[in-house]
């Protein structure tokens, strides 16, 4: 038995060792250094509509499932914390600038515009995405907006 | 200065309470929904934000009861107070410098056992300083310089925070803790403690006869059916705000906020005083009849700027509840040496009722609309009316009664 045993141990690391030895090493990660002029973290980050006023804060991503972001939740409003709602706004209505260094994100949208929008309460629930209205091109994508 | 009525140093002891309610009230107004607007402003995620914040909350509810007892037992309340104190200038600093996640949860679980110290020993304190027949006044005192204190404070850190940096309200925050020290240390020895609210040691027989007292019982669900009416409102008035102001929403906001407070600070030493003459059954009577009448304006006042005058009335049962509570307390404990501890339970029925309100009105609020949530609110705050009709007793103490003082 100790014998049998024995030879299945040494067949059993023998296989797993085999594709280690057929590929010599794992596939190499490489570190690229990425400027924030280039790319910007966004979470946090004061939201300002075309007048210069800042409007909110985007506090969180929807992403789908090819890894593209579909909207941005905004904390929008209140005074002191009182009266601030959860607003999602859809990505194409978002402009980025890292290279500004007030790293300000910039809402195509009036606080109007957005200002009715049903809040963002629950993950699980479906969000109400506010889609830019004016473009033709822009697809509303199962996403509910206005009341 | 000749002392008329009451000699020198009672004056000047009350003047020092006095500016010990300013005080503490500017550095409360730092902690309350502004620190998720804060802690968002540094990054943090929002499931972290959620569970400091729950954190904070749990430790305030669990130390209720035995914060009470702490300063039921200490014989130097100003002491109890200003250790209290050193907490919250500990937590402040420690938001506006170390805004990560070991630091905060350190700071506000230090904050929800100093909040839970400070409110009733600045109520035993009074209690001390004015005894039992004339405490009515001193609480009104009390409530006015609070209110302003508030409402003060609501303005320069709003400012400040949206111009200058958000850390601005919490080294402010951290900055007044230091007069509000100052200040009750002028109060002076020998004002602090009497035989009311100083207790040896946990005496059972006690605390069981206090919490079988009916009037007690009938008291709390009162304080719970307030605030499970009144919490929710300005959150949901600030919300509807939002939702239909745009650009101006903030000062808005600002108002709904302050104007209920001068509104306090207007009504309070009057409060105090009717508390005293006409007895206590007209004064809860009034300030939670306010209750349904606020939830019924606000549902229906239209646009953003008259949600300000609906928020006004608030200012009314804000003004009674303040006075309210510990004068009932006070009333509940007579010749007992429970008195922070009466307070202690009854605030933990102000929590009951206030996390009751807001996860309640937000659900109804999402599925039927602000309107609907309001309505709900007005409710239950003329359902809290009708108990403190037909259920709730006079308890003002009567000059036959006999008293520890």
């Amino acid at each position: 038995m100790g014998r049998f045993a024995t030879a299945l141990a040494i067949t059993g690391i023998l296989a797993l060792n085999a594709p280690l030895a057929a590929n010599a090493a794992p596939p190499a990660t490489t570190v690229q250094q990425v400027p924030p002029e280039a790319a910007e973290p966004i979470l946090g980050r004061s939201v300002i509509d075309a007048e210069d006023k800042s409007i909110g804060r985007l506090i969180d991503v929807l992403v789908d499932a090819d890894g593209h972001p579909e909207a941005a939740v905004i904390d929008f409003g209140g005074f002191m914390g009182v009266g601030n709602r959860k607003v999602v706004v859809h990505w194409s209505a978002l402009r980025f600038h890292p290279g500004d260094p007030k790293h300000a994100i910039l809402l195509e949208m009036t606080p109007d515009q957005i200002k009715d929008a049903p809040e963002y309460l629950s993950r699980d629930k479906p969000a109400p995405v506010v889609i830019p209205a004016p473009n033709p091109a822009a697809e509303p994508q199962g996403a509910q907006s206005g009341k | 200065m000749t002392p008329t009525g009451w000699p020198q140093p009672e004056r000047r002891a009350n003047r020092a309470l006095d500016l010990v309610n300013f005080f503490l009230a500017d550095a409360q107004t730092g902690f309350g929904p502004f620190v998720a607007v804060y802690l968002t402003t540094h990054h943090w995620t929002q499931v972290d934000i959620g569970f400091v914040l729950t954190l904070g909350t749990i430790t305030s509810l669990v130390s209720q009861l035995p914060a009470g007892a702490l300063v039921d037992a200490a014989r130097n309340k100003r002491l109890v107070a200003s250790w209290a104190l050193c907490c919250v200038v500990a937590a402040a600093l420690l938001l506006a410098v170390l805004p990560n996640l070991l630091p905060v949860t350190i700071a506000l679980v230090l904050h929800g056992v100093a909040s839970c110290i400070i409110t009733p020993s600045i109520a035993a304190i009074s209690l001390g300083m004015a005894g039992p027949l004339r405490l009515g006044e001193r609480l009104g005192r009390n409530a006015r310089f609070a209110s302003i204190g508030n409402g003060l404070a609501a303005a320069v850190m709003g400012a400040g925070g949206a111009y200058l940096s958000p850390r601005f309200v919490f080294l402010l925050t951290a900055a007044l803790c230091v007069p509000a020290l100052m200040a009750l240390w002028a109060i002076g020895p020998g004002t602090h403690a009497t035989s009311q609210t100083t207790a040896r040691m946990l005496d059972w027989t006690g605390v069981r006869r206090m919490l079988t007292d009916r009037r007690m019982l009938v008291f709390w669900v009162c304080v719970m059916l307030f605030h499970l009416s009144n919490a929710a409102m300005l959150p949901l008035a600030g919300s509807a705000v939002t939702m239909r102001a745009g650009h101006l929403a903030s000062l808005i906001i600002a108002a709904c906020i302050m104007v209920p407070q001068a509104l306090v600070a207007l009504l309070s030493p009057w409060v105090g005083r009717t508390a005293g003459t006409a007895g206590r059954r007209p004064i809860l009577l009034l300030g939670w009849a306010a209750l349904p009448i606020h939830g019924v304006m606000l549902a229906l006042l239209p646009g953003a700027w008259p949600l300000v005058a609906g928020q006004a009335v608030s200012g009314v049962s804000g003004a009674v509840f303040g006075v309210a509570l510990p004068l009932l307390a006070s009333d509940l404990t007579l010749g007992t040496a429970h008195f922070n501890l009466c307070l202690a339970i009854l605030s933990l029925g102000m929590f009951a009722g206030a996390g009751i309100s807001t996860t309640v009105a937000g659900a109804v609020a999402d599925a039927a609309g602000i309107k609907a949530a309001f309505l709900m609110l007005a409710a239950v705050g003329a359902l809290g009316f009708l108990v403190v009709w037909w259920l709730m007793p006079e308890t003002r103490p009567t000059i036959e009664r006999p008293t520890d003082r």
